[in-house]
């Protein structure tokens, strides 16, 4: 039976984030925790992996104590096992931070055949974490996976689809393989009321940095991460630019056909 | 049919004094928007000059002008009724109330708000909601304007659980014909206080007097909701749950069904499968979604606990939940955009908003997708499974229009007169307009439409106030 | 780690043998610039097979060097045989920097062989600078959805790893330098160790319509499209206008356009003569992908829309009137 790792983030839904015209901050109150979309996917095609082939799946995650959530809505949809990192010696981590303690908590309910993350996420947008996370558990990699065709349990290979700016490529991949998961065909499933019933009290496997086993200190949060946020600054509203108004549509319409004109452009 | 008067300049003239000439439209000036409603199928018709209104003085001595002169007023919100009932039939004036959009007070303490008519649906359900306070009808169009929604006694899917707009509104300013303004109502939680003249404004489409203010109801907003889809193999099976759903005491916010079809139209319009077509390897005929309040998970999961076990003797597939931030907006967005997606696979449409009785939803829906199959006009369908309150479309790609339309008010006969026999209304929620009214009387019956036509003339004699809709 | 013992700037240009693609040429334009403050030199690094009038166009950016492999294991993309390749290469020449174009292969082995290196990676910056006092460079882009700028160090690891996308910056070669240094390598990896295999390829329909990247003109539609019942007017103005439509990310999450019409940090790059956005509000997300345009013009209902601070010209009004006037008078001309 194959063994397979969903890592998923919770992540702010960042369309509702605002920004406090004063200050500058973000507002993030009130901004419901969702888990990342493209996590939704990953999970789905692991979830159809195992009713196809049969498999064990862990899901991993790495935040506050409220990630537990999006834990909770991997095991209502399949998965057999959830394991919740947190602790606030990670906090401030980068993907090279992160996908050290990822691998190395995740090693416990190891090794595994294949390993599931989204393309990217909505908050951080690096989409680094697949190849650092392979990287970590010297896996294939396959990234912006697209649908996956074939498992050959007994050749140790699959075959997969990975969706290129200009088209489709099938690839044959090693096992163990990591992917990083695109949407387009992993469009997640409504969770059952049985599976909810049941996640909702689930066990989830929590870890700190002390019960990680061999957890190097100087690897993890922000001393051991590679990149660091120096500041941030509001994106700067440009001089508006010239603002048509001849008193209607029509006119405002025709306006900006004679500016076209007027530039050459038609 | 009154003779009416068209606005001559001096008329004009008078009106531009009322509002003042940025905010009076005549002639090339009148947008062509004011020519129909969010049914343009029904015809269009080009005001004379249009008044934006702001205040209740402005439209009492614009009423008052137009009745001296015989001359039509037609009012307006954002103009997305369904029924061209703020559609200029016979020219005139349209008083347009989209700026009177102020909201102005809440009285928390009785769980009111005073609000002017042309307030947006959505911006009154927002502002509500930041005060801890909900304002429960909720129609379609979210850009719809409250005066309208008063004007139609719009519905929603909430009403189920917490009735239509007529049981929200407390108080009205209204402008009569003559220019006389008229008080109805109070902030109090009942009255009987002689005839409820407030009610009779309530539906009234514009055609007793026009609204400029309101005050309406509001609820604590609930702490938590969850929705619930319960997919079937057929339709009739499905149907056949919701007196059930309705009897077990669940209390429901809302219950919605969609056929497999819709579901396909609204995958295809937004390119994503929301609504699974097949669950558990079953292929799924239709699908109801049921919303549950409440103030604690634990009150939503004994509810939805009773839902599965009921699911399950009434043949669901499967109980599916929609309970994270993701999927209900998705289940949502996809439900709302249900129209829209059969708008934009079909060249011309009608539709149906009749409301039957609940144990009768499935039977009429055969019924008129065996007519429509009868004329050669697609069916589609979908909406409030809770009240009987369907939203049917007749629709056509191939057959030229005069051919659509001559098959479509067969069919449309045939459907009102099944729909009258069943003991079903002519209209759930977006009223008579004049796309309706030849059907209001097979409806209603003949007295009670005499007493609405003798109503009418005792508020507008002069028959100025939306001519040509309702009973006029 | 002494962060003076690692010199000079990379960037690696992809290629198939045949072609550059553009965005490593991009790069070395705009690495250029970081270098002429720097005093680094700027090396291009690729993989054998490019022919000749191809590296001169590389030269034609202004590198000081060009550092050519060769080896087994390179002759298909394989994130084995490119992750060893950078990790070998940055070992023994401590580069300050490595920039990789940010397409679906470099955004693949770029954060790879940086965690195997165990250095900082960014991603997807829209601006470079460099900072003097700490001797580090800034990568600055938008972040959260747009809604702030971030910026974003490597402050004590190196080599410092970026992934840019392809056309964030612009190919203006300033000419090749008087002498330029070429290096050979030869890293081998061997065949049997990788672990992916390239089966197979489907070209995606040869649709021009998808292709955003040298497109003149483009008529770009946001979240306040109503539906797609309204596109074949869109379709039809940027047809007259001779362009073509794209869209905004919320345009597609609701599965109106396809990813590749997306314009923006995490979309398409573009720098068209002329660019209509309707109903766009204007996350610094979106407006990073437009900016550099020729002409740019917004039409939307909100006259607070930041849209309006990126634009040469703005309408307040409703998109699908004003784009029934513009066809309207396109059409009378």
């Amino acid at each position: 039976m194959l063994n397979i790792l969903v890592c998923v983030k919770q992540v702010p839904d960042v369309d509702l984030v605002k920004m406090d015209p004063v200050t500058g901050s973000l507002i993030r109150e009130g901004v419901p925790a969702i888990l990342n979309p493209l996590d939704g996917n990953a999970m789905e095609a692991a979830v159809r992996v195992k009713e196809q082939y049969g498999a064990t799946i862990t899901a991993i995650t790495m935040g506050p104590p409220a990630a537990e959530a999006v834990l909770r809505e991997c095991l209502s949809v399949g998965a057999d096992r959830a394991v919740l990192i947190t602790d606030r010696a990670f906090k401030d981590a980068d993907t090279l931070a992160t996908s050290y303690v990822v691998a190395k908590a995740a090693e416990e309910f190891g090794p595994y055949d294949l390993i599931f993350c989204g393309k990217e996420t909505l908050d951080g947008a690096t989409g680094q974490m697949g190849a650092q996370l392979a990287e970590r558990f010297g896996s294939a990699l396959v990234t912006s996976a697209s649908r996956i065709l074939e498992i050959d349990e007994a050749a140790d290979t699959l075959v997969t689809e990975r969706e290129m700016e200009t088209g489709i490529e099938t690839v044959q991949a090693r096992i163990p393989c990591l992917f990083t998961i695109e949407k387009t065909n992993y469009q997640p499933r409504i969770p059952n009321f049985k599976g909810k019933k049941a996640a909702r009290f689930a066990e989830i496997v929590t870890r700190t940095a002390s019960t990680i086993p061999g957890l190097d200190p100087s690897r993890i949060g922000a001393v051991g991460s590679g990149t660091i946020v120096p500041r941030t600054y509001p994106p700067e509203r440009g001089e508006s630019g010239v603002m048509i108004d001849e008193g209607s549509a029509e006119r405002n319409g025709a306006k900006i056909v004679e500016i076209l004109a007027e530039t050459g452009l038609i | 049919m009154k003779e009416f008067n068209s606005v001559s300049p001096e008329i004009a003239a008078q009106l531009a004094a009322v509002v003042g000439e940025r905010r009076f439209y005549m002639g090339d000036r009148v947008r062509e928007d004011y020519t129909h409603d969010e049914m343009p199928i029904y015809g269009k018709h080009m005001p004379e000059c249009v008044c934006e209104v702001e205040s209740t003085e402005e439209v009492s001595a614009i009423l008052k002008i137009c009745n001296d002169n015989r001359i039509p007023v037609t009012p307006r919100g954002a103009g997305t009724s369904l029924t061209g009932a703020c559609v200029p039939l016979h020219g005139g004036v349209v008083v347009c109330t989209e700026r009177m959009n102020k909201i102005l007070g809440y009285d928390l303490d009785n769980m009111a708000v005073h609000v002017q008519p042309g307030v947006l649906l959505q911006d009154l359900a927002a502002d509500a909601e930041a005060h801890g306070l909900m304002y429960p009808p909720d129609p379609g169009s979210k850009t719809s304007t409250v005066g309208g929604n008063v004007a139609t006694n719009a519905g929603g899917m909430r009403a189920v659980k917490y009735g239509v707009t007529r049981d929200y509104v407390l108080a009205l300013t209204v402008v009569l014909a003559s220019g006389e303004v008229m008080h109805l109502g109070k902030t109090v939680c009942k009255t009987s206080t002689g005839y409820s003249l407030l009610h009779l404004m309530v539906g009234s489409e514009g055609t007793l007097g026009i609204i400029t203010e309101m005050t309406l109801k509001l609820v604590p907003q609930p702490g938590m909701n969850v929705s619930v889809l319960l997919p079937f193999f057929d339709m009739e099976t499905c149907i056949a749950t919701v007196p059930k759903i309705k009897m077990a005491n669940l209390d429901p916010q809302s219950i919605e069904f969609m056929g497999a079809d819709i579901v396909e139209s609204s995958s295809s319009f937004s390119g994503k499968k929301i609504f699974p077509t097949v669950v558990n390897k079953k292929d799924v005929g239709a699908s109801i979604l049921v919303t549950f309040v409440g103030e604690t998970e634990d009150e939503l999961y004994e509810k939805m606990e009773k839902l599965d076990a009921l699911g399950q003797t009434c043949g669901a597939i499967d109980t599916l939940v929609v309970d994270t931030p993701t999927l209900k907006k998705e289940v949502w967005t996809a439900r709302s955009a249900f129209l829209t997606a059969i708008e934009s696979d079909t060249k011309y449409m009608d539709e149906l908003d009749v409301v039957v009785p609940v144990d009768k939803i499935a039977s009429y829906l055969m019924f008129v997708h065996d007519v429509g199959e009868e004329y050669g006009l697609t069916v589609r369908n979908f909406g409030h499974a809770g009240d009987g309150n369907l939203h049917i479309y007749a629709c056509s790609n191939d057959l030229e229009f005069d051919e659509f339309w001559r098959r479509n008010k067969l069919l449309m006969q045939r459907c009102y007169t099944e729909c009258a026999r069943i003991g079903g209304q002519l209209s759930g929620e977006h009223g008579i307009g004049h796309a309706k009214k030849e059907y209001l009387e097979e409806s209603v019956g003949e007295v009670p439409l005499r007493m609405m036509q003798a109503i009418k003339a005792v508020f507008d004699p002069n028959g100025i106030l939306n001519p040509g809709k309702v009973v006029s | 780690m002494e962060k003076s013992a690692y010199k000079n700037m990379w960037v690696y240009i992809e290629h198939d043998g045949k072609r550059a693609h553009p965005v490593g040429l991009e790069l070395c334009c705009e690495v250029r610039k970081l270098c002429d403050v720097t005093g680094d030199k700027l090396v291009a690094v690729l993989v054998e097979g490019l022919p000749e009038e191809e590296l001169a166009k590389i030269r034609a950016c202004g590198i000081d060097q060009l550092l050519v492999v060769s080896g087994t294991g390179y002759e298909a993309y394989s994130n084995d045989a490119y992750s060893n390749l950078f990790t070998v290469l940055c070992r023994k020449y401590n580069p300050s920097a490595v920039f990789v174009g940010g397409t679906i292969n470099g955004r693949d082995f770029a954060p790879r062989f940086a965690a195997r290196l165990n250095t900082g990676c960014t991603s997807d910056a829209t601006e470079l600078v460099y900072n003097p006092e700490s001797g580090d460079i800034e990568f600055i882009e938008p972040a959260v959805g747009g809604k702030m700028m971030a910026v974003i160090t490597v402050p004590v690891l190196r080599p410092q790893v970026g992934t840019i996308r392809p056309g964030t910056f612009r190919y203006e070669p300033t000419g090749e330098k008087p002498a330029v240094e070429v290096l050979h390598e030869t890293v081998d990896f061997p065949v049997a160790d990788i672990r992916t295999k390239l089966l197979g390829f489907v070209p995606d329909d040869a649709d021009a319509d998808l292709d955003l990247a040298n497109t003149d003109v483009i008529v770009c539609l946001g979240n306040g499209l109503s539906g797609p019942d309204k596109l074949p007017k869109y379709r039809e103005l940027a047809a007259l206008l001779g362009g073509k439509i794209a869209c905004t990310r919320p345009l597609f999450d609701r599965g109106i356009l396809p990813f590749k019409l997306q314009i923006g940090q995490s979309g398409v790059m573009v720098k068209p003569k002329l660019y209509i956005g309707f109903g766009i509000s204007g996350a610094i997300n979106h407006t990073a992908g437009f900016a550099g345009s020729g002409l740019s013009i917004a039409v939307n209902t909100d006259p607070e829309a930041p849209i309006f601070g990126a634009v040469d010209y703005g309408i307040v009004g409703d998109m699908d009137e004003v784009c029934d006037a513009m066809l309207a008078a396109l059409k009378a001309r």
